[in-house]
């Protein structure tokens, strides 16, 4: 057992952690990071595997030894999630996502303002929490910005301080400069996505993501390969933390990364003052650190688990948490999609980046009228694989066949030889409402290999403004799908209500400590020397990947601890 | 191929004459007119065994099952040619040993379903016999099956027979990549020019990319 000091800890070192130990170890705050998982180097991800790490998932947290519990509704018991799609390195989820890396629309930080002004309150749904966040597009602009230049994102502009400009995003909100690089060539499901939706009037444009469309900062370009999601990079051109901001932390001399750990419990004092946290090594031995500032960057699961594990007298319903908000308005986008297949040519769509290739954003937030339509906020559509990754497992575990084709035997051998190379999918990724019964709280019958109680996810997608939605968007597929010239479209099955990808919810932030759990720089309202970064602290989700907004509040919160908090311990609202 | 490969080569030979004479001549298509003293025993006769982790009846289940799930046919390989029984097996010993219990009480159930339903096991059933079972397990109108269902069952042979057809060589199946040429998927690929990615026609370019070799160097080796 081991009891050592330090100025800061961060709690997983992921998308937000890693920007944080280098911006505060650049300031000069000696930091610890504590990761459960190993820390690995581009060299580890060549050749590419797609049974490893696509199907085996294994840049994911191990279901079995890290359960994670899902249940529809109160009423039903919870079961383990046959998959945790999140990271489980030093790197996070950033080192086997898609790298799609948007900027939220001005709308989506004041969903519900917007909605009330132009729809009335009567049109949100009744039993949802939407509120605004407590803070602007424009006060995160400049982190974006940083976020993009710093870790390297492609992409065309489509506002240029208000201008708007064909080819790129027209609905995204403005930005004050092009992006760093530009947009990656797109591959032919993005060539055929892009002729269909301007057919049909939409606004189609490459995908922005932090891969590296031709060299920068001494990292290569992509090189197309195709095996992004799901895989760790090859040649280091997606810009994940652990060849950004990984490296520059390391640089600082003031930063320490612990792997294979597993932080337990948040440590306190009498006057409710985090003291530091207790862990447990690589070895099974149990350690204690001292810090004067703790900062929780893990997924939004283990921010909830962290908490309500560590109550105290003064915090008798989790640390943090005298609002009671703590664990509640989980959010996770669904994926309403079709499948298309092409007989006059090939498409294969295994070449180039897989996530989201080629996107439009006429159907996402509120950039279309919904009046009438019988929900809100809208869903970002793209064209991708069968399920985000385009080898032949995936297709064959992702794709369901069209209807009459059977899922086994001579006919399925036989779509499957003729239309792997010539399918693709057309996905809605929805922003599905935040509702405070969709919650995270401990499993009272489940543990991890830890001793620790299971995160337990209560959640249900199917209300009645999300499958109004998802039928909406479902079509719009449809029609996609048709005017790319498919010989044949048909819908994909949907799930059994149990949450997708990108979580958010649980730490929700806010401008009222009595419905919010911290502020708009993640500061706990309750304990100021506690800090969460995240998309825990999305109090809407927007139809967008979290991960670049995730990251600019990562900088966002470091800025505010290096210029005013550091000389100032105290709260910073 | 080094002496140890001999001797286990020898030893797999012996064993499936054993199970062939306590089995039946069903049990083992392959092996039937093969030269043991052939030395270039091809790697699908090899690997139409378990031995890992399936007893001989079983494997001959598995082989026969997998094979209706993605069944060969000219110019288009099957589960059997490309080892899709091999992967199964060596999961089973390794990464999946978790599911060794799984499988036994499937297969089990399997069994006493069709000796019911038809008084024969299910790898000596026609091949129509044989779909209508798979149709009954996806369904889950099989009588018999407690836990695992009929439908987990086949859930997971699917997968696994998937994994085994296009998963890389490396694990057992896919083997000469006839997964990956039954699709058309070049492998793993570490870069594609700006022409393949404007490119409207099949991608043919050898070779195709597997982890411990290409193509080109498997058949140079073979």
């Amino acid at each position: 057992m081991a009891t050592e000091k330090t100025e800061v800890v961060i709690v997983g070192v992921g998308a937000a952690g890693g920007i944080l130990a280098a911006e505060l170890g650049k300031a000069g705050m000696k930091v610890i990071g504590l990761e459960r998982g190993p820390r690995l180097a581009t060299s580890d991800f060549t050749p590419h595997d797609e049974l490893r790490y696509f199907e085996r998932q294994e840049l994911r947290p191990s279901v079995k030894r890290q359960p994670v519990t899902w249940r529809p509704n109160t009423n039903a018991r919870a079961k383990p999630l046959p998959v945790l799609n999140y990271g489980n390195q030093a790197g996070g989820g950033t080192v086997h996502y898609g790298a799609v890396s948007w900027r939220f629309h001005e709308d989506d930080f004041r969903a519900r303002s917007r909605t009330i002004e132009r729809y009335g309150v009567s049109a949100i749904p009744e039993g949802s929490s939407l509120a605004d966040w407590p803070l602007t597009y424009g006060d995160l602009e400049p982190y974006y910005d940083r976020a993009e230049y710093d870790l390297g994102v492609s992409g065309k502009a489509g506002n240029l301080e208000g201008r708007r400009i064909e080819g790129g995003n027209i609905f995204e909100a403005p930005r004050r400069r092009e992006y760093p690089l530009p947009a990656l060539l797109p591959d032919q499901s993005g060539v055929l996505f892009e002729a269909g939706a301007r057919k049909l009037g939409y606004h189609p444009f490459s995908t922005p993501r932090a891969i590296l469309s031709q060299p920068y900062q001494g990292r290569p370009g992509c090189t197309y390969c195709g095996f992004c999601q799901a895989f760790g990079c090859h040649v280091g051109a997606k810009s994940s933390i652990l060849v950004t901001k990984l490296p520059e932390a390391d640089k600082t001399g003031n930063f320490q990364l612990r792997t294979g750990t597993m932080c337990y419990r948040l440590n306190s004092d009498n006057s409710g003052r985090a003291t530091g946290v207790a862990y447990y090594g690589p070895d099974g031995s149990d350690n204690t650190i001292e810090a004067d500032l703790v900062i929780l960057a893990p997924f939004i699961y283990d921010n909830t688990r962290l908490l309500l594990v560590s109550k105290t007298a003064k915090f008798p319903n989790g640390f943090a948490n005298s609002s009671g908000q703590v664990g509640k308005h989980l959010m996770a986008h669904i994926t309403p999609r079709v499948f298309a297949t092409f007989d006059d040519r090939f498409v294969n769509i295994y070449m180039g980046p897989s996530a989201q290739k080629h996107s439009l954003d006429d159907f996402n937030a509120d950039n279309f009228d919904h009046s009438g339509l019988g929900f809100i906020r809208g869903a970002q559509i793209s064209v991708s694989p069968a399920d985000l990754e385009a080898g032949p497992i995936g297709a064959a575990m992702s794709m369901d066949p069209p209807p009459g084709t059977p899922r086994w035997g001579a006919g399925y051998r036989d779509f499957l030889a003729k239309y792997f190379a010539r399918h693709a999918a057309i996905v809605a990724q929805t922003e599905n409402l935040p509702y405070a019964d969709q919650m995270i709280d401990l499993d009272p019958d489940v543990r991890d290999q830890w001793g620790l109680p299971a995160p337990r996810l209560t959640y249900d997608w199917r209300r009645e403004n999300e499958i109004t939605r998802v039928e909406f968007m479902a079509r719009k597929l449809e029609e996609l799908g048709r005017a790319m010239g498919a010989t044949r479209v048909w819908r994909g099955r949907m799930g059994p209500g149990a949450p997708g990808a990108h979580h958010e919810g649980g730490t929700r932030m806010g401008t009222d400590p009595a419905t919010s759990v911290v502020n708009r720089f993640g500061q706990s309202w309750d304990v100021p020397n506690l800090f969460i970064v995240g998309s825990s602290t999305f109090p809407s989700m927007t139809g967008f990947n979290p991960t670049l907004t995730i990251q600019a509040l990562a900088y966002m919160s470091a800025d505010a601890i290096v210029k005013r908090y550091q000389s100032n311990p105290g709260p910073l609202v | 191929m080094s002496k140890h490969d001999s001797a286990r080569r020898a030893f797999l030979v012996r064993a499936a004459a054993g199970a062939g004479a306590v089995a039946g001549a069903g049990l083992l298509p392959d092996a039937s007119g093969q030269n043991r003293g052939e030395r270039h025993e091809a790697p699908a006769q090899l690997h139409s065994r378990g031995g890992a982790f399936f007893n001989q009846e079983d494997a001959a289940t598995i082989a026969a099952f997998t094979e209706r799930l993605m069944p060969g046919a000219a110019g288009k390989p099957g589960a059997r040619e490309a080892g899709v029984l091999r992967y199964i097996d060596l999961a089973l010993a390794g990464a999946y040993a978790d599911l060794q219990d799984f499988y036994r009480r499937s297969l089990r159930q399997l069994d006493v379903y069709c000796r019911k339903t038809y008084q024969e096991s299910f790898r000596r059933l026609d091949a129509a016999r044989q779909d209508e079972v798979i149709t009954a397990l996806e369904r889950d109108q099989v009588t018999g099956f407690t836990w695992p269902s009929g439908l987990e069952f086949f859930n997971i042979i699917r997968t696994h027979t998937m994994e085994g057809l296009f998963a890389d060589p490396i694990y057992g199946g896919n083997q000469n990549f006839a997964g990956w040429r039954l699709v058309g998927f070049p492998g793993a690929q570490s870069i594609f020019t700006p022409a393949d990615m404007r490119s409207r026609q099949a991608f043919t370019r050898e070779p195709i990319i597997g982890l411990e070799a290409s193509d080109e160097s498997a058949k140079g080796r073979a």
